[in-house]
């Protein structure tokens, strides 16, 4: 797999670690900035490209046309969301995701075709508000092109999913639980698994079944 | 008709009192104030400090009832982006953005923004300019 990384700030930078300990995958990071661009050479070598990551004449050079993926997180939105819209229209390139900035231009992004938006602030508020004991459903990623999103959620005391097999809980159709985590242990969940007040769930679900979701794991007046 | 202009460089400040000379309801924005100083002292538009990238500034600009936004900023990302802002998510009609970029200026033409590109005439102008005296040999 072929990334592409726009942007070498702070979350470029993290990010480039992080992508160099996956297997078969080559990245390029691409900064705008020579001194910095030269800094990060130095730790990451080659990977890192001085140029314009919304520039296509720049982006063909580095080989946009088989790339994988483009995600573009540095801290100018025009940027992020231009880098991604010329990646996907010029270059077909299949999945963006976009660092936003200013949480306003989320849903603008979104409807302009990038895959997957990453906020920071969102990424705050959800780390927030998952390590809230009273928690009841928190969205983690958004997979906008297929309306599904990820969410994470807790269990409340007189749910009405408390006590009751998987089996036997009619969920909105598309919902999928992924991981069950309880007090002792994650669990894979199937047909038989029981959801306890406390558990924390992970699951992907259609974007018109969040209310109906967050009902079914919260009781009434649950925040 | 109103008509919000983003960015008060040279074509902006122009156009802006050309419109005014029309008879046409215009805003001014600009991030830095400095830039209002190519206005004549007599522009009766508005002038606005602020980002045509900034929800506030644009609803501060009247976005939500202008007739046209015509974005002539500094950097191609930022037109596209405010353009692409004030066309999906504020409704407005009539929507130009100056693209300086070539192929970006025809990228974005093609996803539906009204884009022109002063690079492309530049390249043209010189073009032509460069054969005349040649005799395109």
């Amino acid at each position: 797999m072929y990334i592409i990384v726009v942007g070498g700030g702070i979350v470029g930078y993290g990010l480039a670690l992080e992508l160099q300990q996956v297997a078969d995958t080559e990245v390029a990071i691409v900064e705008l900035s020579a001194s910095r661009a030269s800094q990060l050479r130095d730790e990451l070598g080659e990977m890192v490209v001085h140029g314009d990551g919304s520039e296509i004449a720049f982006l063909e050079g580095v080989g946009a046309r088989r790339a994988d993926m483009v995600i573009a997180v540095t801290a100018d939105d025009g940027a992020n969301l231009v880098s991604c819209q010329v990646a996907k229209h010029w270059f077909g390139v299949q999945r963006t995701v976009a660092r936003v900035n200013d949480p306003r231009n989320e849903a603008l992004f979104l409807k302009l075709g990038v895959t997957t938006t990453v906020s920071a602030a969102a990424a705050v508020m959800a780390q927030i508000e998952t390590s809230l004991p009273q928690h009841t459903l928190v969205p983690l990623m958004a997979l906008q092109s297929a309306g599904l999103k990820v969410v994470d959620m807790r269990v409340q005391d007189g749910a009405e999913v408390a006590g009751h097999t998987l089996r036997d809980l009619k969920f909105p159709p598309g919902v999928l639980i992924t991981v069950v985590v309880g007090p002792q242990a994650a669990r894979v969940p199937d047909g038989d698994t029981v959801l306890v007040p406390g558990d924390e769930i992970i699951a992907v679900i259609p974007h018109e079944a969040e209310e109906r979701v967050r009902a079914m794991v919260t009781v009434e007046d649950g925040m | 008709m109103r008509v919000v202009i983003m960015g008060c460089g040279r074509v902006g400040a122009g156009l802006a009192q050309q419109l005014v000379n029309e008879g046409h309801e215009v805003t001014i924005l600009d991030t830095n104030a400095f830039a209002f100083q190519r206005l004549l002292p007599e522009f009766s538009g508005r002038r606005l400090v602020g980002s045509g990238t900034d929800d506030r500034t644009l609803i501060e600009a009247g976005i939500e009832q202008t007739d046209c936004f015509i974005a002539l900023a500094s950097g191609d990302n930022r037109n596209i982006l405010a353009s692409e802002k004030a066309k999906e998510v504020y409704g407005v009609r009539n929507v130009v953005t100056r693209v300086r970029d070539p192929l970006r200026s025809d990228l974005f033409a093609r996803l539906g923004l009204k884009t022109f590109s002063p690079t492309k005439f530049g390249i043209d102008l010189a073009h032509e300019a460069v054969l005349d005296a040649t005799g395109g040999q």
